[in-house]
């Protein structure tokens, strides 16, 4: 259904090539899982095989595409290759034109020529299919991550192509969510769809799969049958998420330390407006040294919770004092000195021209002295000392993630926040930032860490608190570590 | 947060109009305020569209907006009592700059055909779904990319808001302090506005395909659940027509 032949491409201005050479056959009826470090051409791929490439971008392209057995270049636009192959992309907000749920979907189908009655009952299987049925008169804007990723989706399935192509269908979603992503795709490839899938969560998606792709510096390294692939250990490292021994690290420096009180919750409670509540009487007790990760699924209020810690929320009852100091009182600006908080986007932080300024910013805003040896031994640490003069945007994912980490470490907090750290990462990038996480942990930060990964939570901390419904519904300390 | 100009979802009258006699309604509404010198006659008008939004169900949103409304004024009335000056002078400030009693007439009027047109362009946005606004605009032959872009416009107004939001939060936690005041929200701009600005442009890439890949951009539509104008449309067309003809013949009698 998709075949691509010696493809080659680079983007317009640029010498690298984000795809070279590239040969795949996605038959009929079969799913294709591709996989791959950040920057490796996993999307590039997409917009190759879904003919974008050849019809919106400008840039050097060798190679030839094929859909439904036609040249990508003899169909007339995106819209006549839209009735063969649907696509969903990694952004699902910028997918989203419309004000309702139901307006999306019907905006969508009315442009496909169905009759009126076809349109209805597409309309009404697919928001059964994928659980949007009560969420019909809602504005994208107030909808979840995950549950944007399950209307762009429905958007496509409900226009009934063949072929699917998915780029990082799941990335937003908790465990929950993903499974429920991972029935509604068995059910289409029941049907006989033929699925192109971009994803990091092999474990989960095993079952689906009939050929993982594993791609690498815009090339396929490793391609077959998911078991016969993996058994490389190479691949294995990028496809299969491991982060065993991470925990166990210990520096034994011979000293006993005393952990010392950091951060005392009690009794708070959050309320959003006027009637959306998001934290329920919570207590909690953080001290150095700990690595702590908080789970739950999305809407339980996790980040809620960690924004109380450097004050960016208030707490509607109760009170949290970190080092003593009344956090509702506090300036931010005071309390960033104390804990440090790493968003889930790491692009929401990043505007200076270069690594190492990017760094600076929050260095020079605490005014911390040796400015300079500050900065480099916090990109040494996140091991992007190779990067500082680059544009932060240019940089991998995975880069980028630990350079967010870096701007927060070098403004010497005792406590680090990440909200999901590991978000669109592969197996191997998400095991180097947890190893850093480990090692600041080492050098005697506090680390905190939201997560959906329960390998994360099992390998990588010491203690694990599980949030629902605004509530800590269990704090236990992971097995095999001592309280 | 605020919802600024954001579709809601009600049962009011005017979400039951036609959009057709929607943006009627905002062109004969908008052509009297800017044709009038009359400060009574804004007023009225004025007090008339807040009667619309209290029967419409959609006080709350409207009021909400004259915060914004009154501070866009207060800025309106200051610039065109300097810059324009005219009729008896009241007093001068600092020697230079006369207050005077045209500057401040010119600047209530300016103000009050402002508030007019945001407040008649607010129901308007408020009770109508984009999809319905497409459809009309598409009969009326409006190029269909002018209509997406003023679609998308509106409907990333609340993404930005968010957006913008979380990226102070995320400065913020890096100890930025850029003060509060005028000063403060000068200094915030780069480190809020580039990263809000890089994001939106790297969304627009996915849009634009989104757009083409959906086929918004074709002509082929089925009809279903269109607006059509029913009988309180032409009711509300014919109050229209008399309104737009009283006022002109006021006009050119100089009754108003």
């Amino acid at each position: 259904m998709i075949r691509l032949d010696s493809v080659s491409y680079a983007y317009p201005h640029t010498g690298k090539p984000a795809l070279t050479d590239l040969s795949l056959s996605v038959g009929k009826g079969q799913c294709v899982m591709v996989t791959g470090p950040s920057g490796a051409g996993k999307t590039t791929l997409c917009l190759a095989s879904a003919g974008i490439l050849a019809h919106e971008f400008g840039g050097k392209k060798e190679g030839a595409v094929t859909i439904d057995g036609r040249d990508v270049k003899n169909y007339k636009d995106l819209s006549d290759i839209a009735s063969n192959l649907g696509i969903v992309f990694d952004d699902p907000e910028a997918q989203l034109i419309f004000t309702t749920v139901e307006e999306e979907l019907l905006s969508a189908l009315e442009r496909r020529g169905f009759q009126v009655d076809e349109i209805e009952d597409r309309l009404r299987v697919i928001m059964e299919m994928t659980k949007l049925t009560t969420l019909k008169d809602r504005a994208p804007h107030t909808l979840s991550g995950g549950q944007k990723q399950r209307l762009v989706l429905a958007v496509t399935l409900a226009l009934g192509t063949g072929i699917l192509i998915l780029d990082e269908p799941t990335s937003e979603l908790d465990e929950h969510g993903t499974n429920g992503i991972l029935e509604i795709l068995k059910g289409l490839k029941a049907q006989g769809r033929t699925i192109l899938i971009v994803e990091h969560k092999f474990l989960r998606m095993r079952e689906l799969v009939d050929t993982l792709v594993v791609m690498e510096d815009g090339r396929i390294m490793a391609s077959g049958a998911p078991d016969e692939v993996i058994r490389d250990p190479g691949v294995q490292k990028i496809v299969v998420p491991d982060f065993s021994g991470i925990r166990e690290r210990t520096r034994n420096t011979g000293e006993t330390v005393i952990p010392e009180l950091l951060i005392l919750v009690k009794g708070i409670s959050h309320t959003y407006g006027e009637d959306i509540h998001a934290l329920y009487d919570i207590d909690l007790t953080i001290s150095s040294g700990e690595f702590i990760a908080i789970v739950g699924e999305n809407g339980s209020g996790k980040t809620t919770l960690i924004k109380h810690f450097n004050g960016l929320l208030k707490a509607t009852g109760g009170t949290v004092t970190v080092k003593g100091k009344d956090a509702s009182t506090t300036t931010i600006t005071e309390l960033a000195r104390d804990v440090g908080l790493v968003f889930q986007n790491p692009d929401h932080m990043f505007f200076a021209d270069t690594v190492r300024e990017e760094v600076a910013f929050g260095v020079d805003n605490l005014g911390i002295p040796d400015r300079d040896a500050v900065i480099d031994h916090a990109l040494t640490r996140v091991r992007l000392t190779h990067a500082k003069d680059l544009y932060p945007r240019w940089l991998s994912r995975g880069e980028r993630q630990r350079l967010a980490i870096a701007c927060v470490l070098a403004m010497k907090p005792a406590v680090i926040v990440l909200d999901e750290p590991t978000t669109g990462l592969d197996g191997k990038e998400a095991r180097e930032v947890m190893e850093v996480l480990k090692e600041l942990q080492l050098a005697g930060h506090t680390v905190i860490i939201i997560t959906h990964s329960r390998e994360i939570a099992r390998d990588c901390a010491d203690r694990v608190i599980t949030m629902e419904n605004g509530k800590i519904i269990s704090d236990v300390m992971t097995p095999g570590v001592l309280s | 947060m605020t919802e600024i100009l954001q579709y809601v979802q009600r049962d009011g009258f005017f979400h039951r109009l036609a959009p057709l006699t929607k943006i009627l309604f905002v062109i004969i509404v908008g052509t009297m305020s800017i044709v009038s010198t009359s400060i009574p006659f804004l007023v009225s008008v004025i007090i008339a569209l807040l009667i619309i939004a209290f029967i419409a169900g959609l006080h709350r949103e409207v009021l909400r907006q004259f915060f914004l409304i009154a501070v866009m004024s207060v800025i309106l009335i200051v610039i065109t009592v300097i810059t324009l000056p005219g009729g008896t002078t009241f007093f001068v400030i600092g020697g230079i700059i006369p207050i005077t009693t045209g500057g401040l007439l010119i600047g209530i009027i300016m103000t009050l055909r402002f508030a007019v047109l945001i407040t008649a362009i607010q129901l308007f946005v408020l009770s109508t779904q984009p999809r319905d606004l497409v459809h009309t605009l598409e009969r009326m032959k409006v190029p269909v990319d002018y209509t997406l872009m003023f679609v998308i416009a509106l409907r990333f107004i609340p993404t930005l808001q968010i957006e913008g939001l979380r990226i102070h939060e995320a400065q913020l936690s890096r100890g930025y302090n850029p003060g509060s005041g005028v000063g403060g929200k000068i200094r915030s701009i780069a480190p809020v506005m580039v990263p809000l600005v890089s994001n939106s442009l790297a969304r627009s890439n996915v849009l634009g395909l989104t757009i083409d890949l959906r086929g918004y951009r074709t002509k082929v539509r089925t009809p279903i659940r269109e607006r059509h104008l029913n009988g309180l449309d032409y009711a509300v067309i014919v109050m229209l027509v008399v309104v737009a003809m009283a006022f002109t013949y006021s006009t050119f009698n100089g009754l108003v």
